[in-house]
């Protein structure tokens, strides 16, 4: 196992090396003053954009760039960020926390959701439970995210005013800001910080933010899950081990549960662990909508202002969250299926 | 299953139940809260040259003197006890000595006390950093001639260091400051930001250039993010900054220690917030003070109850210009190239007779009515109204015979016999441009079926590019004001070296003279005659189809008093020593 997983590692240098060549090589594409331009918005800006060619040697050899930035990732540099207006790993450990926190809510209700809603499904097959499930998958799945997030604010902020935008109440955030001794920020995330600290009105405050963004989310991403688990159930219990199962005797909550399920996992598992690692680079709608600034709104920003530095750090990034990614996944098979070894 | 069901219960409810438990607002009357979508690059005012950061600096630095009230071209002192002039002898008789008696009694954020040094100083190290993209080019076209500390390719100006070092200086309580030539813009361009007052010790010690000119060409151009002063602030004005979140928020705080009448407002908030609906809730809510709206959003807020809006004009406008020499080579917007009716030739527009053609195609009125609801201004000349000596000079008016006319003359004919071909590009999501590329093109075509114009976007980065580069047959783009004066517009719009003028490749050695005598002039009836001149062949030379001066909508909630418009104070502004809640 553990020579399987060093593997795994030695493997994610050369995907992060081709991941850095081929966006390396895209951006090289757009011509030096497309580059330069980045730097200006005005017309007044404009015509400095030859000298910032010079500057920042936009116009040199591919490979004479590529292995200055290589030069600059390796002392830990990552170049600047003009969106964030910060290093760009500076932003990063600003903006990733917000998109972390709203995963780590709801990635779970995610998952659990969506085997439950798919386990239902499978086992009522073509019942009006099956149907109503499906119809709430397909709505959930075609409904456009932006579209969705817009109707929850309206109704939930706009006129219940229950859950405002943002991600932390204005009293609390100038409370952080007129006591910094008792606040600490230990990673971010305003929930856990807010435990943390002690401070239990603030992660109900930061909680309280999550609810829209992260029932947006699970509303949208669940479908996907639930038909593969749905598929997955149906798939199972048409089998001769179910069959026999049943012809013996057995409890049906015993067959469903513990044999089908269990079985029909396998590429829920790897659908949501796609899903995971996606939602790593946040949901552009959501973060918009709901004014979250985290790393779906830094990417879009960034991708739009040809932003160069970001674009290659978030791409590096998705790079190795999805190495991970597959080799936790790798792991989980065994796990779920003892028939499944890893040499 | 059930356990699941449970699980998930549990889960919602509490979500629920931590929304109606922590529901309850504090609308707090001494904290103003403004939701926008303005990028905050820097905190340093030689390298900030964007609305949102000017916005920033003056609230919490302050220049020598600034705006009053409504005038773009009245000034209030601010760290100097006068606003020199010529009646006052603050500004000597050949217009090249500007004297200022600096104000006593004003003490930085962080504790110093202004000097006359401070001031010196903080000019000085502003022109001599003058990064690239950045706004020093105005100081420095004024008090150095040059407009800029480098060379095309990047190299220092010898002499240039000199130069700055002896254009200002200390002389008791006094600041002097010393032209080559007049420059009547210089007041104007002393209020902008990039001219705020720093505390020489401070910045010194933040890294700023350490006050000895020997030392100037290693400060000189800092690369993005490496300005010294980009995330650290200490002016002297009312507010001070308390925290900045990138892209989230940034809070200012009032200064108790300000030389001024105290101000109302406690705390203001900047919010980042770039979907409208998000901002619109929340100035519905109550949850903003202000939100800024976009064009299309006008008849929204309208609609809205409980707000007092401000219809304030802008110093800016937009034109169509047309490029005289295009470039030929592999240039899809030209087709072949050539009058042979699928193409048009590079100097196609040097002929007078196509660009009267082209401007009368324009309808003025339908586009002031459906485009801007009205809520527009309709400019004759780059002198836009709002800056000195503006003048209501004729227009061409929508006649589309008048348009097929003129056409009929242009290349000795042959544009009416063979036709021609071209792709007209605004920039990406500008929906006022598209309309107007649109209407052109349309109204054109319906002189002539063998005239065929195709519209087309292009992202505003690209746009920005390739209209530098003669791409463009027809390139529609706005100006807006560094400092209120007409020389920014005239000579930006009709100078051969303008940024305009020389991608439009257009040259009148007349237009050239009057432009250049404009700067130099300081006699305001001498002016007033100039550019009037200039405004007047700005309509007989058709330069360009004049498009639109944006009228802002500022959308407050009624509990805000004490706006002040001014034109010279976009959208992006909020000047927060003047406003309270009540």
């Amino acid at each position: 196992m553990l020579a399987f997983i060093i593997r795994r590692f030695l493997f994610l240098i050369f995907v992060l090396f081709g991941v850095s060549v081929l966006i390396f090589g895209i951006l090289m594409t757009f011509s030096p003053e497309r580059r330069a331009a980045a730097y200006v918005t005005t017309p007044q800006q404009a015509k400095d954009i030859p000298r910032l060619i010079k500057q920042f040697g936009l116009d040199e050899p591919f490979y004479i760039q590529y292995i200055r930035w290589i030069k600059e990732i390796s002392q830990g540099n990552m170049g600047w960020s003009l969106v964030a207006a910060r290093p760009v790993r500076e932003a990063f450990w600003r903006y990733f926390p917000v998109t972390l926190e709203m995963n780590l809510f709801a990635a779970p209700i995610v998952i659990i959701f969506g085997i439950w809603l798919g386990t239902i499904s499978g086992i009522h097959r073509d019942t009006w439970l099956d149907h109503t499930t499906r119809i709430f998958a397909i709505v959930g799945w075609s409904l456009p995210t932006f579209l969705f997030a817009l109707v929850l604010l309206m109704v939930f902020y706009g006129y219940f005013q229950w859950f405002s935008p943002g991600v932390l109440s204005d009293d609390l955030t100038m409370f952080i800001l007129d006591n910094p001794e008792r606040f600490t920020r230990y990673t971010g995330l305003y929930t856990i910080d807010g435990i943390l600290n002690g401070n239990f009105d603030l992660a109900l405050d930061g909680l309280r933010h999550l609810v829209l963004p992260v029932m947006t989310y699970v509303i949208v991403v669940v479908a996907l899950n639930m038909r593969v688990m749905r598929s997955g159930m149906i798939e199972e219990l048409a089998k001769d081990y179910v069959i026999t199962a049943r012809a013996k005797g057995a409890n049906k909550r015993t067959i469903h549960i513990k044999h089908a399920r269990r079985n029909a996992l396998l590429p829920v598992v790897t659908v949501a662990g796609q899903l995971v690692a996606l939602s790593m680079e946040g949901s552009v709608a959501v973060e918009v909508v709901f004014n979250r600034q985290g790393i779906g709104w830094w990417l879009a920003e960034s991708a739009t202002q040809l932003d160069m530095p970001v674009l290659m750090c978030i791409c590096l990034f998705m790079g190795i969250v999805f190495v991970i990614t597959n080799l936790t996944l790798d792991i989980l098979y065994a796990y779920i299926d003892p028939r499944i070894r890893l040499s | 299953m059930k356990r699941v069901s449970i699980f998930l219960c549990v889960f919602f409810l509490f979500f629920l139940l931590a929304g109606n438990l922590y529901a309850a607002e504090v609308k707090n009357p001494d904290t103003f809260i403004l939701a926008n979508y303005g990028n905050l690059r820097t905190l340093d005012p030689c390298v900030a040259y964007d609305v949102t950061s000017s916005q920033r600096l003056w609230n919490i630095y302050e220049p020598l003197i600034f705006f009053d009230g409504p005038y773009t071209d009245k000034f209030k002192p601010l760290l100097t006890t006068e606003v020199p002039s010529l009646e006052n002898g603050g500004i000597s008789q050949d217009g090249k000595t500007y004297t200022f008696t600096i104000r006593k009694g004003v003490t930085f954020h962080e504790g110093g006390d202004l000097t006359p040094e401070d001031v010196v100083y903080s000019f000085k190290r502003n022109m001599i950093a003058d990064p690239d993209g950045g706004p020093m080019w105005m100081l420095l076209e004024a008090l150095t001639g040059e407009g800029s500390t480098r060379d095309k390719d990047g190299k220092i100006i010898e002499g240039i260091f000199d130069t700055i070092d002896k254009c200002v200086e200390a002389k008791g309580d006094k600041v002097i400051i010393h032209l080559p030539r007049a420059y009547p813009p210089l007041l104007g361009i002393l209020g902008y930001s990039s001219s705020v007052i720093l505390d020489k010790e401070w910045a010194i010690s933040k890294g700023c250039w350490d006050g000895d000119i020997k030392n100037a060409a290693k400060y000189n151009n800092p690369a993005p993010g490496h300005e010294p002063l980009l995330k650290i602030a200490n002016g002297t004005n009312a507010y001070r900054m308390k925290s900045w979140e990138p892209n989230k928020e940034f809070v200012f705080e009032r200064f108790d220690g300000y030389w001024g009448p105290k101000p109302r407002l406690k705390t203001a908030i900047v919010k980042y917030v770039k979907e409208w609906s998000t901002r619109k809730l929340m100035l519905q809510n109550g949850d903003a003070d202000r939100v800024r709206v976009d064009n299309p959003y006008v008849p929204e807020v309208k609609a809205m109850k409980g707000l007092k809006l401000y219809e304030v004009p802008q110093l800016s406008v937009t034109a169509a210009f047309f490029c005289q020499k295009i470039y030929p080579t592999g240039n899809p917007n030209i087709g072949s190239g050539k009058l042979d009716g699928n193409g048009i030739p590079p100097d196609f527009f040097a002929d007078i007779n196509v660009r009267k053609a082209f401007l009368h195609a324009f309808d003025r009125a339908t586009y002031k009515k459906d485009v801007f609801n009205d809520l527009v201004i309709m400019p004759s000349s780059p002198n836009i109204e709002g800056l000195p000596y503006h003048k209501d000079v004729p227009v061409y008016e929508f006649d589309l015979e008048k348009s097929a006319s003129y056409m009929k003359k242009a290349w000795g004919g042959e544009v009416w016999e063979k036709g021609f071909k071209m792709i007209i590009t605004y920039n990406t999501g500008n929906e006022m441009r598209e309309a107007a590329a649109m209407m052109l093109a349309e109204n054109v075509m319906s002189l002539n079926p063998k005239f065929n114009i195709e519209v087309r976007n292009v992202e505003w980065k690209d746009y920005l590019v390739k209209y530098r580069n003669f791409e463009f047959p027809l390139f529609l783009i706005g100006w807006g004001a560094d400092y209120a004066d007409p020389h920014n517009f005239m000579y930006t719009f009709m100078h051969s070296q303008g940024v305009y003028g020389r991608y439009m490749a257009y040259k009148n050695d007349e237009v050239d003279r009057l432009c250049e005598a404009g700067i130099q002039t300081i006699e305001p009836k001498k002016r007033d005659e100039i550019y009037t001149n200039l405004q007047n062949l700005w309509y007989t030379e058709a330069i360009a189809v004049p498009l639109y001066q944006q009228i802002v909508v500022r959308a407050y909630r009624d509990w805000v008093k004490g706006y002040v418009a001014n034109p010279m104070l976009t959208d992006a502004n909020e000047m927060l020593m003047d406003i309270w809640k009540e």
